[in-house]
């Protein structure tokens, strides 16, 4: 059970780094991904993004977005590799698998009440979609109350 | 009744503490009813690395919105929490801005 956790991983790599440099530290990842026996399941690479502030001296850096299962001795030892390199400015470990659970219960859940209420009123338990209502914007709503138009 | 002012649009600031569910009483005062943006959308998972969703709870100064304003429900502003700081850490967002 232990083994199957996922995890999210966020790498920023420096911008003086070439992109044979961010070729070779995603091998590295998979490498050590391979060595405990782990999966690595998607990466996404950002490309070039603008930081919000200053990291060190660096301005930008290239967002790497990996998403692993494995476990955790596996994830310890990925943040420790990561916290040596010099040409990764910042790295976040997140586990996603008991968020991405706890999200598909909810959605689950609203989709059988949904389905019960709707059979409980003689309708086909999923909407059609011309049935569906239409998407109120907060913003529409913010209108109706400031020109005060509930009157009795 | 106190709310005789009948008057449209809003009223003082001082309303904005009340509950947000508030039915409008006497005239034709309505008190902006406010709903949380995650349980309107059915937003399950508030992704800290989408931004775009994260953007409108930050106010200019960079400080985190508070619920009385943006209207958050309690459960998704912890989510929300939990977000816009691990946002932060990889410089998405910025922790504060002068």
């Amino acid at each position: 059970m232990s083994q199957n956790r996922q995890y999210e991983l966020v790498y920023i790599v420096s911008p003086d780094a070439s992109e044979q440099d961010i070729a070779d530290l995603h091998t590295q990842v998979e490498q050590i991904v391979q060595r405990f026996n782990a999966t690595l399941d998607k990466t996404e690479n950002w490309g070039r993004r603008k930081l919000a502030y200053e990291i060190g001296k660096a301005r930008e850096g290239t967002y790497v977005v990996e998403t692993i299962t494995g476990s955790g001795e596996l994830m310890k030892e990925i943040d420790r590799r990561l916290r040596v390199t010099d040409t990764i400015i910042r790295h976040l470990i997140v586990r996603i698998d008991d968020a991405i659970r706890v999200a598909d219960r909810l959605r689950d859940q609203r989709k059988a009440t949904q389905a019960r209420r709707r059979v409980a009123r003689g309708l086909p338990p999923e909407p059609s979609p011309s049935e569906r209502r239409g998407d109120r914007d907060m913003e529409d709503v913010d209108d109706i109350g400031m020109e005060g138009t509930e009157q009795r | 009744m106190s709310e005789e002012r009948g008057g449209r649009g809003r009223g003082g600031k001082k309303d904005d503490k009340g509950k947000g569910g508030d039915r409008p009483r006497g005239g034709g005062f309505f008190r902006r009813r406010r709903v949380c943006k995650f349980c309107a959308d059915k937003i399950d998972y508030i992704n800290y690395k989408d931004v775009r969703l994260l953007s409108p709870f930050i106010p200019e100064r960079g400080k985190i919105q508070p619920r009385r304003i943006s209207g958050t429900c309690a459960k998704h502003q912890r989510a929300l929490q939990t977000a816009i700081s691990r946002a932060r850490q990889l410089a998405l967002i910025p922790y504060v801005t002068d």
